[in-house]
């Protein structure tokens, strides 16, 4: 055989083998004793130049998964080996694995031969620079014989196999990694792109092509209609390639403006969702794709086939149809640089083309539901959808409501809207169970519509047409779900996160539908004031007997879809009221019969009933009120004292007004009618309807926390806003109740924090610094004078352990925690005071409570927030005064933690309590951190003064009391070992002087658990690590090189008794990490930061470095790996004229080093 | 707030009740609950509602503290339920008696000499073995309803 390398193992040996891997494959399927039959598999993979007996078990094994796995090994081992092939063994392989494939192109077991041609397909990647180009044009000329059909259809599909391998394996997201450099990755990638792609799309193009005249024919044999629907599969997924070079070769940056005119948009980069991308192939592909006719021939033959079969309802899921409308929708989102800059004319007609095909799966709009209805299949209906997504992608609005027109009498809006309608239908009504294409096609429609109606500007432009389709359809959607509500009323809420785990996917639907709405929110807004007027009032006629279950839950679809369509979601954004409710109502001149003010009204007015305990308890039930508090909190946000309103209030000078006139009155009136004046009678409504929902719904939880963390939140986010807030006499009272009343003790603890939180934030909307410090003193007095005297009683010990004591303890700290979390530079004063005056009575309380988790979490959580809020603007003074304390809460905890083991019964409560160790230390460590960056962040006037606090000495106290808390065991939580991580290779980065100063055991602790950070999974971790011991060696060989004794004792020994650092630390670093480099699956993507590690690691420790060289080198057994492993290790630390310094060329020098030398030994050592 | 609005100002131990009421929507997870007369610790809570417009209720899993049976239990969430009491007190071990009782050194120097050993072998092991080895012990002794158990254990080391 030519060019087979390794030496030809005598034919006793072959046959054994092939039996031992026979009988380890038999037992792996046979699930005895696994491991085992694994380890002989492994060995095959792994034993230098496999490939004679790989090749004789191919050959002759009976037993497919054998032959699968002589496969594999051939692949793993030439990766491995590739530098000790030569060129002709490698060629000898690919040609064999290619000739393998098709010569048994017929044989059963498709998956051996689709793994021999992956194989071949990776060999050929991996030499795909080694080789001269003529050689690879012989083999894929080869390839090119067998596709187009010389050798029957077997050998047909093989050889398209083989390419579908071939692009995957150059495509970046499919490709095997082969320890190589992402580079080569990007070159393979781009040369294929510019070299091959094409030709192999031209050759699968008429290896279809045979096959489809006979198809059509209908003397067509299964095979060959399996080798046409394979061909079209490959089609599509090389339009699926990842196009580079296209998107860059030409500027059309020029012509861009003429083509917007016409309404193709050039500024789409992707399909949003459902996994497809837009295709970009660049000019090149022109006269493949567009001049030659191929979209109308595939067109075509779909359409025959279609007519030919239209009776088979399970024709359209046959892979050859799935196969021709992939490749259609391929075809369909084709854009960019392969049109010519004609204006748009010719993508135009590309698109009115298709659509002349596609309109076919989907028209007419009530039928095809019916059809599928009776058993069809509705893959078709739903690509046509994705083709129409397409469309609707890469044009304006307008162009794509025109595209139909030349067919029809109607534009494609029209369309889209009949097609919504009877989809939406289907969907409501739910009648059977396997409808699960409703949801399916509703998304992608939907998706369709907020690509339309989300633009912003001319693009979105309707015509009178489509504005009366939208309407349409939107009227139909509101009915056919208040059917729905009314229907499911008496269901049990079965899904109690309903607000919660679906509430993306819903408020996604939502705001579809208010997209529609606002396309025509002229009617639309009536239309829903007039809706819920009618249920409204419905309430109001009945007597006591009436079940109003069925318009409650009307209410609350009503509530959430006019929530949508009034206001934006804006997260984290200032809200402003949506562009299409500004521009709407030109005619309107009154600002009361304006119809969003009237729909806002009805709903404030329905709201206010909710104070009256009678109406309450008949009808406000707590899911209605949830709604409605969801409804007001994203009102306020929009239409509360807008901003611009604010500015033409407070500006008295003539020129806002002028600028006030300019506008549209029906635009001003929405900015007004919440104003200053009628805005303050809305705001004492809602502060009124949430002191209600805090008090009068006991143990809502849910609705309550609507209140706490969307309602109140949104009321104190602007400061204009908070100004009359805080002025309500509403406002007051509920600030009163807090401090002073028992009765909101009685809310969820957790929700006591958020409404603290949010009361305090208020505070800073007061002009007088004094005034907003004694509002917080106002509030937060009375929980401080309580704790204090809690922490004061004699009977203290007797009593603190009652559940009711406990439980006050707990709400006081979540109030504080609140409050401090609500810490401004205004407030800060009162908050320090508020922490000062505590501090001694939480010291007690950690003491009493030590058995206590809970309550130890929450002292603990509070001091995290108060620091984080507070450190930053304290004097030298105060900062002592808090880290002092910080001290003394760590050094209880500690002295109450440390070496103690919980003992349980029940794994369950063990678990628990391991759970609870484990938040507790996060809190600590979050302590710590937040301490730190008093060095970073530093507000405080008088940082200068002296004897301030010094951060970093405070810091490694801390970190002497926690580091024994923290075990190798707890470091595996991933939360926990980050916060750690971070923790530790900060401080090292910033105070390497202070390591020296930490006593013995604690220096080792930190430097065992490096230690086993390094063996950590998790990639940033590891990275953490690497930056610490880079701190650490840094740090050394500077202090080295300037004479000092650097991490002195501490570096030099550290006896452990168990041996596990016998050597210095630095050189127990080396060596791991020379380890981890040469004989662990070393990840690139932390070869920076190892670069930067091991240089200083090799600079102080030379000697080191050279001996434990040498005893790589000496291991070798083999003399090719070792010349080339020698060669790697001189060219490390020899060429790029590295110096042996450390600054920042140096390091990039050795980087760079790096690279090249993983590049160089990965694979050939990782087998030693 | 006034002195006298503390509601937990009962007298010390003895006479109190062993429970104590709190509304079903703010006991947490990590809680303590009674379900079934048993003192329990809550480790899931879930709330839905009785029908649409009905009002919420909460689901509770919770963990017998002595036992380490599952226990759960449904509640309307405005309704009270019973809060135990449970107590966890510090002792140095003295001595472990053969018949399988511990003795234990009380904070005013008195004996308490009523605890028996866990019956668990693994717990008991590292009782055992810790004494046995001469360290310093204290024992975690939780005690609710009535029930007392030994529920930890630290080595306050050499003094």
């Amino acid at each position: 055989m030519q060019g087979f390398p390794g030496a030809m193992p005598d034919a006793g040996q072959l046959q054994s083998t092939l039996i031992a891997i026979e009988r380890a494959c038999s037992s792996i399927q046979m699930h005895m004793n696994p491991a085992e039959a694994e380890k002989i598999i492994i060995s095959l993979r792994q034993s230098t130049m496999p490939y004679h007996t790989c090749r004789f078990i191919l050959e002759n094994s009976k037993m497919p998964n054998a032959r699968f796995q002589a496969a594999g090994a051939i692949g793993d081992a030439a990766i491995r080996e590739w530098g000790m092939l030569t060129d002709e063994d490698k060629k000898g392989l690919i040609l064999f694995c290619l000739h393998y494939t098709m010569e048994h192109a017929s044989a059963a077991n498709a998956y051996v031969q689709l793994k021999v041609s992956a194989v071949a397909a990776q060999l050929v990647k991996r030499g795909w620079f080694d080789f001269v180009e003529a050689e690879k044009i012989n083999i894929l000329l080869e390839v090119k014989q067998a596709i187009l059909g010389i050798h029957g259809s077997d050998v047909q599909f093989a050889g398209i196999n083989f390419l579908e391998s071939l692009v995957s394996e150059f495509s970046p997201g499919t490709s095997t990694a082969m320890g190589l450099p992402k580079d080569f990755h990007d070159q393979c990638h781009l040369s294929m792109e510019l070299n091959y792609l094409k030709e192999f799309y031209c050759w699968a193009q008429s290896a279809a092509a045979n096959a489809v005249d006979r198809i059509v024919g209908g003397y067509a044999s299964a095979s060959e209609e399996k080798v046409c629907s394979k061909a079209l599969h490959f089609m599509f997924q090389i339009l699926n390639w990842n196009f580079q070079k296209s998107s860059s070769a030409l500027d059309y940056s020029n012509n861009k403006s003429n083509l917007a005119s016409s309404g193709i948009r050039h500024d789409v980069v992707q399909l949003r969702k459902f996994e497809r991308s837009l295709v970009e192939p660049g000019p090149l592909w022109h006269d493949a794709l567009l001049s030659s006719g191929h979209t109308l021939w595939l067109l075509n033959f779909y359409a025959t086939l279609r007519q030919k079969n239209s009776s088979d309802v399970l024709w359209f899921d046959f892979p050859l149809a799935v196969s021709a409308r992939q490749l259609i929708l391929q075809l369909c989102s084709l854009t960019g640089t392969i049109f010519p800059s004609d204006n748009g004319e010719m993508h135009i007609k590309h698109l009115i083309q298709i659509l002349s095909a596609i309109i076919d799966w989907v028209e007419p709009p009530n039928i095809v539901p019916g059809t599928l209805r009776s058993g069809r299949s509705e893959s078709e209906m739903v690509d046509g959808f994705h083709a129409l997504l397409s469309m609707a992608t890469l044009t304006s609005t307008m162009l794509f409501d025109n595209l139909l027109r030349s067919l029809r009498p109607f534009g494609t809006i029209h369309l889209l809207s009949a097609l919504t309608c009877e989809v939406v239908q289907a969907h409501a009504s739910k009648n059977d169970d396997e409808q699960t294409w409703t949801s399916e096609g509703l998304d992608i429609l939907l998706e369709i519509w907020t690509v339309l109606l989300g633009r912003t500007g001319n693009e979105k432009k309707l015509s009178a047409e489509s504005i009366a389709s939208a309407s349409n359809l939107f009227n139909t959607v509101v009915e056919s779900h208040l059917k729905a509500a009314a229907e499911s009323a008496f269901e049990d809420d079965s899904d109690a996160d309903y607000f919660h785990v679906s509430v993306s996917k819903r408020d996604e639907t939502l705001y579809a539908y208010a997209l529609i709405a606002r396309a025509s929110i002229e009617t639309t807004a009536t239309f829903l004031t007039k809706l819920f007027t009618e249920r409204f009032a419905l309430l109001s006629q009945h007597n006591e007997r009436w079940d109003p279950t069925q318009t409650l839950e009307e209410l609350y679809w009503l509530l959430l879809i006019t929530g949508h369509v009034l206001t934006d979601p804006g997260e984290g954004e200032t809200v402003l009221v949506p562009e299409a409710i500004q521009d709407g109502f030109a005619g309107v001149s009154d600002e009361l019969q304006h119809p969003v003010v009237v729909l806002s009204w009805s709903i404030i007015n329905f709201a206010r009933q909710s104070l009256d305990p009678e109406m309450r308890k008949m009808y406000f039930s707590p899911r209605l009120m949830e709604a409605i508090i969801w409804f007001l909190a994203r009102w306020v946000d929009t239409y509360l004292m807008p901003i611009d309103a604010t500015k033409g209030h407070l500006g008295t000078s003539g020129h806002d007004e002028e600028q006030q006139q300019d506008s549209q009155p029906s635009k001003r009136f929405l900015l007004s009618f919440a104003g200053q004046n009628q805005g303050q009678i809305i705001l004492d409504i809602i502060v009124r309807i949430s002191t209600s929902t805090l008090t009068s719904y006991p143990g809502e939880n849910e609705l309550q926390a609507f209140t706490c963390r969307k309602l109140l939140v949104a009321l104190v986010r602007r400061r204009h806003v908070c100004l009359h807030l805080v002025a309500l006499e509403s406002w007051r009272d509920l600030a009163r109740a807090f401090a002073n009343e028992r009765s909101l003790f009685s809310m969820n603890s957790r929700l006591q924090r958020s409404l603290a939180e949010t009361l305090v934030s208020a505070a800073s909307s007061y002009k007088d610094l004094e005034i907003s410090n004694q509002y917080v003193r106002d509030l937060m007095g009375p929980m401080t004078a309580h704790l204090v005297d809690i922490s004061n009683r004699n009977d203290l010990k007797a009593v603190a352990q009652h559940a009711d004591a406990m439980y006050m303890v707990s709400c006081l700290l979540e109030r504080l925690r609140g409050a401090s979390r609500a810490t401004q530079p205004r407030t800060q004063k009162s908050i320090f005071e508020m922490g000062y005056a505590v501090m001694s009575a939480l010291l007690t309380l950690l003491e009493l409570y030590k058995n206590q988790s809970t309550v130890v979490y929450l002292i603990l959580k509070f001091a995290v927030d108060f620091v984080e809020g507070e450190l930053a603007f304290l004097n030298a003074k105060e900062t002592s005064i808090l880290v002092n304390f910080c001290l003394r809460l760590l050094q209880i905890y500690s002295s109450n933690n440390i070496g103690k083991i919980s003992l349980s019964l029940s794994t369950s409560l063990q678990s628990e309590a391991q759970a609870e160790k484990y938040k507790d230390l996060r809190a600590l460590l979050q302590l710590l951190t937040n301490i730190c960056s008093k060095d970073l962040v530093d507000f405080s006037s008088d940082s200068n003064e002296v004897g301030s606090t010094d951060i970093a000495e405070v810091i490694y106290v801390g970190l002497h009391i926690v580091t024994p808390l923290i075990s190798l065991e707890l470091l595996k939580y991933p939360k926990l070992s980050c916060d750690y991580f971070a923790l530790v290779s900060h401080l090292l980065e910033v105070y390497p002087e202070k390591v020296a100063q930490l006593n013995k055991e604690s220096f080792a602790h930190i430097i065992r658990t490096l230690d086993f950070g390094f063996q950590h999974q998790d990639a940033d971790i590891v990275d953490k690590c690497l930056r610490a011991v880079n701190a650490l060696a840094s740090y050394q060989y500077k202090e080295k090189t300037a004479g000092k004794e650097g991490l002195g004792a501490n570096a030099m020994s550290s006896e452990e008794s168990n041996g596990e650092f016998q050597e210095s630390i630095l050189r127990y670093f080396l060596r791991l990490l020379l380890q981890l480099l040469l004989f662990h699956d070393f990840r690139m993507e932390l070869a920076g930061s190892a670069a930067d590690a091991l240089l200083p690691l090799l600079l102080c420790e030379q000697d080191m470095y050279q001996r434990l060289v040498q005893e790589f080198l000496d291991k070798q057994s083999n003399p090719a790996i070792k010349t080339r492993l020698a060669s790697a290790f001189s060219a490390l630390t020899s060429t790029n004229q590295l110096s042996s310094s450390l600054d920042r060329p140096n390091r990039f020098k050795f980087r760079k080093n790096l690279q090249i030398f993983l590049t160089e030994t990965s694979g050939i050592t990782s087998i030693i | 707030m006034s002195d006298e609005e503390h509601h937990f100002e009962s007298k010390a131990d003895a006479g109190a009740s062993k429970t104590y009421p709190q509304q079903a929507g703010t006991i947490r997870k990590n809680g303590y609950i009674v379900i079934k007369g048993r003192p329990c610790k809550v480790v899931e809570v879930s709330t839905s509602k009785t029908g649409k417009h009905g009002h919420a209720k909460c689901h509770f899993v919770a963990i017998d503290i002595f036992n380490g049976k599952k226990l759960e239990d449904i509640v309307p969430s405005s309704h009270n339920c019973d809060v135990p009491h449970v107590n966890r007190t510090d002792y140095q071990l003295i001595d472990i008696s053969e018949d399988g009782f511990v003795s234990l050194l009380t904070e005013n120097g008195n004996t308490k000499d009523d605890l028996r050993l866990p019956t668990d072998d693994n717990l008991l092991t590292q009782i055992k073995d810790g004494f046995a080895e001469g360290k310093d012990l204290v024992v975690s002794v939780m005690s609710a309803m009535g029930e007392e158990q030994i529920c930890a254990l630290k080595d306050i080391g050499p003094k």
